[in-house]
């Protein structure tokens, strides 16, 4: 039973952030798919919540000649099903599709999925592979962040109490780009993640020239793989330089124990997983 | 060795049963009729307990003990009382009766009276006015136990050094022991052995429904809308609860979203808790678990610690069996007695052995408390009764297929108990035919290499279960059936429609046996108005509450056959009753309607209700020697599975399964199939992925995000099933057990199939990835 709480909607973005602005005790509630589960099992304490699901300005994939830009309301759903998402960011689409189930799927929303801030979160990895920046937004001003500053911890970003997370841009990659999304849960599908993966990566001819690499629920952030990343760097694009750059993983991560999986487990896996992510990318 | 008491008094019971288990050719037995709950269900109109809104309602949930052993010192509503929506605390003390819902040993209170045992023990009841405000009025009770040291693991329990049970004096519940032979003699004299340990977990029940009761007091007594498995039951346990004759308890089946044996236990106990909180009020409580109490709170499968030897010679004939089942009861005894010994009795597998010595030990321990679950304590020892042979198979170098063909029981074998098996033998039938099917034979010899970091295997298993109660524990069945004047029938059976489908089952046979259409037949089911039919739990609904409607709709089959037999100036037996038509067998275009025979019947004094009691026929066990009558008769499974192993990560996905059962007749073979799907499934998850995490002793997975269970891409292509028909002499048309069957075999069959494509030996389930993963580890260091 979810405990007695003071509920505000709001239809227009402005008069969101003027709630906001002057009631910091707020939590900000899109798709609820996290949130109620939260207040449920009283894991977080609210006094007020502000519903921002009904602001149609927040819903929407648009592209320019640059960049892709995806409203923070977008429910997963809809990024499954978008071609300019499919086109230009790969790795996302590919999560989209193996993202929780159909019903969760229909209400989750992208900025609802960074904001929950899980190390799990699955929507994480192809951003930060991608490049992406969120704009984020409060009454009296608006910065625009990557994405790797955004997390801070387990449920915890850079927001504060008054700014709303409004769109997440995407760069669009020109050049000989490789990207993917993978996965391993301890079921076929409906599972959160024991590791997820992203890879970008950039050809020149057979060489490395550019590339990317997270992993999320290895650590308490979704982070970079940089040693792999450093590894792989202006070398061939072998299966065996694959093989030992996936070794380098373990440096980059800091894996817990839970009822999930172990961290040792985890950290075989983010091997595994690495390996596989970036050999399936570049058809090894 | 054991022989079988029949009784006198029902000759003519066994004469009906005969004359239809010969006829072999039926109208509705054997045939797809659709589920008479189908449409309710699929368009929302189904009444579940929390659908009955009642005058006057109030609301109620338990208050749990958050520490897993300790001393109350008190429990108050504290704030709760300033609250406007505040009812009442209901507490031990409140108990008009006994509080006292243990089943065979009287070990377990209503509600915690003086100690707590496990972590979620329910101490008290909080009744609300208004449903929304129960979970803020359970955080207001003040509840003071003084915390005693615990003991979670079985095989420390038993050294006794905390007592779960003070007043008991040990840990250990009960003994049990099955003996033939001499297993010492026989090792001496044997050329391959083999010890292993093998360990199973606990595993939810995951209804869709969690545990509810709705309690009314009325008409100077108690009605309970309840979702249980035996209605006498709760009744019996409720009233002593109550303290009232059990004649004023009235239960009633709502219709129920899933049982499996959880709610056989759980019924009669939420029942009374609700009944007492409704005693108490003086008003109708509705008492609902929410999905966190049902994990925290509820019974689940017994966890397993089974040590096993077992031996064969170079001939692959099976020489001695020698095994010690340990298995957790967790607080309260519950069914412990008889899953364990029904663990005990099935060790063997369903194979002949010559030496068998089997000794199980049910043993106290502070965690929440272990109960009936498709297949009661069966799952656990065929699994390692199975491995064994697979290992066994493997040490002697023969095909596990062959190994188990040369040893599996026929008819005239002599099972573990030293019973003779006289009938109704169907299993290596099964397996031939199993084999044929998945090719078992080509895919051993491919199967088992490694290729891109995979490998398949297939495996298989076998299993058997003892239909009725065990032993020389008397079982019967019952029902009573109404013609009404119009020719409508009406039937009162105890039978529990829990998902099964059984009911639909039950008015095939009325049909039959009354030879009309199963539209003119209302069955009314899981109620005390009915007479007592025994529990819908060990595979019995169908069989043996079929057997009871097939004898009392045969009883009036008679009076019509009698009363039309006047008209058409015949010999009653030469009246034929089919499709709604009543004529003599030679002359069927001279008919009369069913209605106008009943019509008939009404005026010529024919009484056209009957009962249809039926006393299972038993032998004896003898404790002491641990030989004797063990059940009347064994269904039998058998499934093969194909799977591929992810070396790199100990991910299985389960290719495909084959399953056959040996379930006598197939009353609705539809209904069989969704039967063999559901049990597979539930296997499934049983095997590779569902765990209760305890952390001193407290679950920690108490949901569905952490407590995994298969989802629709988890689950394989189940193949249509072989049904081998070995019809059983008390079953309605032979029809055997079947609902229990399908999971039984299957976690043998997945490690089995597991081994055959990687080569780890598998010896404890959940078998996760991260286990398999070690396991292929460590072979690898090897």
């Amino acid at each position: 039973m979810i405990p007695e709480i003071e509920y505000h909607r709001f239809s227009r973005l402005e008069d969101a952030l003027r709630f906001l602005s002057e009631n910091p005790d707020s939590k900000i509630i899109a798709g609820g798919t996290d949130l109620l589960v939260q207040l449920r099992a009283r894991k977080i304490n609210v006094k007020k919540l502000v519903d921002i699901y009904n602001i149609g300005e927040l819903r929407y994939i648009s592209e320019d000649s640059g960049e892709v830009k995806i409203g923070a309301l977008t429910t997963i759903e809809e990024l499954k099903n978008s071609k300019i998402v499919e086109k230009y960011v790969q790795p996302l689409h590919i999560a989209s599709r193996s993202f929780a189930t159909w019903q969760v799927r229909n209400i989750a929303t992208i900025g609802g999925n960074l904001c929950n801030a899980s190390p799990a979160a699955d929507t994480a990895p192809p951003l930060i592979v991608a490049g992406a920046r969120l704009r984020l937004k409060s009454i009296r001003r608006e910065r625009i962040v990557p994405i790797e500053e955004f997390f801070r911890g387990p449920g915890q970003t850079i927001l504060n109490p008054d700014e709303v997370l409004v769109e997440v841009n995407i760069p669009k990659h020109s050049g000989q780009w490789f990207f993917n999304f993978m996965k391993l849960g301890r079921r076929v599908s409906h599972i959160l993640s024991i590791v997820n993966v992203a890879v970008a990566v950039k050809l020149d001819g057979g060489r490395i020239e550019d590339v990317k690499i997270a992993l999320g629920s290895v650590a308490p952030t979704p982070i970079r793989a940089k040693s792999v990343e450093e590894y792989l760097k202006n070398r061939e694009a072998t299966l065996e330089n694959i093989e030992k750059s996936s070794l380098e993983v373990v440096k980059d991560i800091k894996p817990i124990s839970d009822v999930r999986a172990s961290a040792e487990y985890r950290i075989e896996m983010s091997k595994v997983m690495v390996k596989r992510c970036l050999r399936e990318a570049l058809k090894l | 060795m054991s022989s079988i008491t029949y009784l006198e008094s029902q000759k003519d019971e066994y004469r009906i049963l005969d004359q239809w288990l010969k006829a072999r050719e039926y109208v509705y037995v054997g045939k797809d009729v659709k589920r008479i709950d189908a449409l309710d269900k699929v368009t929302g109109r189904a009444r579940y307990v929390e659908d009955f809104l009642v005058e006057g309602l109030t609301y109620a949930r338990i208050v749990k003990s958050d520490i897993p052993h300790g001393v109350i010192e008190w429990i108050r509503p504290g704030r709760a009382v300033e609250h406007p929506d505040f009812i009442a605390l209901v507490t031990c003390e409140d108990i008009p009766g006994l509080n006292q819902v243990g089943y065979y040993i009287p070990d377990q209170p209503a509600l915690a009276e003086k100690k707590v045992r496990f972590h979620g023990e329910p101490v008290a009841l909080i009744v609300s006015s208004k449903p929304d405000s129960l979970e803020e009025l359970r955080n207001l009770v003040e509840v003071e136990i003084k915390p005693l040291k615990a003991v979670y693991d079985p095989l420390e329990a038993l050294k006794d050094k905390v007592l779960v049970h003070e007043e008991h004096g040990s840990n250990i519940v009960l003994r049990t022991k099955v003996k033939k032979g001499d297993v010492s003699k026989a090792l001496e004299n044997t050329d391959y052995v083999v010890e292993n340990v093998y360990k199973t977990g606990y595993q939810e029940h995951a209804y869709l429904e969690p545990e509810g009761a709705l309690a009314i007091p009325m008409d100077g007594g108690m009605t309970i809308i309840l979702p249980a498995q035996y209605p006498h039951l709760a009744q019996s346990i409720i009233a002593r609860v109550l303290g009232y004759p059990q004649s004023k308890i009235r239960i009633i089946q709502p219709v129920i979203g899933g049982g499996f044996g959880g709610k056989d236990d759980m019924g009669p106990i939420i029942g009374a808790q609700a009944a007492i909180a409704a005693y108490k009020v003086r008003r109708p409580v509705l008492l609902v678990y929410t999905r966190e109490d049902s994990f925290t709170s509820h019974c689940k499968r017994d966890p397993a610690y089974i040590r096993y030897k077992s031996g064969a010679n170079r001939d692959g004939k099976l020489t001695f069996v020698d095994v010690e089942i340990i298995f957790d009861a967790g607080a309260y005894a519950n069914r412990g007695p008889f899953t364990l010994w029904r663990a005990t009795a099935h060790a063997t597998g369903p194979y002949e052995v010559p030496n068998v010595d089997v000794r199980g030990i049910l043993v106290y321990t502070n965690k929440v408390y272990q109960g009936s679950f498709r297949g009661f304590g069966n799952p656990q020892v065929q699994f390692a009764a199975e491995r064994q042979m697979d290992e066994l198979a493997d040490k002697i170098g023969i095909d596990p297929l062959e190994f188990r063909l040369k040893n599996i029981l026929r008819i005239g074998s002599r099972i573990s108990t030293d019973q003779v098996l006289e009938d109704s033998v169907g299993v290596g039938e099964a397996l031939v035919r199993v084999a044929e099917k998945c090719g078992w034979f080509e895919k051993r010899k491919k199967y088992g290499k490694i290729v891109d970091g995979k490998a398949r295997g297939i495996g298989l298993a076998c299993a058997w279960h003892g239909i009725s109660t065990s032993r020389g524990v008397p079982d019967w069945c019952n029902a009573y059936i109404n013609v009404s004047k119009d020719g409508s029938v009406s039937i009162y059976t105890g039978i529990v429609e829990i998902g099964q489908g059984t009911h639909t089952g039950l008015i095939q046979i009325a049909a039959e046996a009354l030879g009309i259409p199963v539209e003119k037949i209302n069955l009314i089911g899981g109620t005390t108005d009915a007479p007592d039919t025994g529990a819908t739990h060990g595979s019995r609904g169908l069989s043996f509450g079929g057997v009871a409607i097939l004898l009392a709709a045969s009883k009036i089959r008679e009076k019509v056959q009698k009363v039309a037999s006047r008209i058409f100036e015949c010999k009653p037996e030469d009246v034929e009753i089919r499709d709604g038509w009543v004529f003599e067998k030679i002359k069927p275009e001279k008919r009369i309607s069913w209605e106008e025979a009943v019509k008939r019947c009404y005026a010529e004094g024919e009484e056209l209700s009957a009962t249809g009691y039926f006393f299972m026929p038993k032998g004896k066990f003898d404790e002491e020697k641990g030989q004797g009558f063990a059940y009347i008769v064994f269904s039998y499974m058998v499934s093969a599975v194909e799977v591929e192993v992810d070396l790199e990560t100990g991910l299985t996905r389960i290719l495909k399964v084959w399953p056959a059962i040996c379930a006598g007749k197939i009353v609705n073979p539809k209904l069989a199939v969704t039967q063999i799907h559901g049990a597979t499934v539930q296997g499934i998850g049983y095997t590779l992925m569902e765990e209760v995490v305890i952390e001193d002793g407290k679950i920690v997975n108490t949901n569905y995000t952490d407590y995994l269970i298969p989802t629709i891409s988890d689950i394989p292509e189940i193949d249509e099933p072989i049904f081998v028909e070995d019809y059983f002499k008390f079953g309605p048309m032979g029809a055997k057990g079947l609902a229990e069957m399908a999971l039984i075999p299957i976690p043998a069959a997945i490690t089995n199939a597991i081994k055959h494509a990687v080569g780890v030996k598998p010896s404890e389930i959940p078998y996760t990835p991260e286990k398999l993963y070690r396991d292929l580890l460590r072979r690898m260091r090897e």
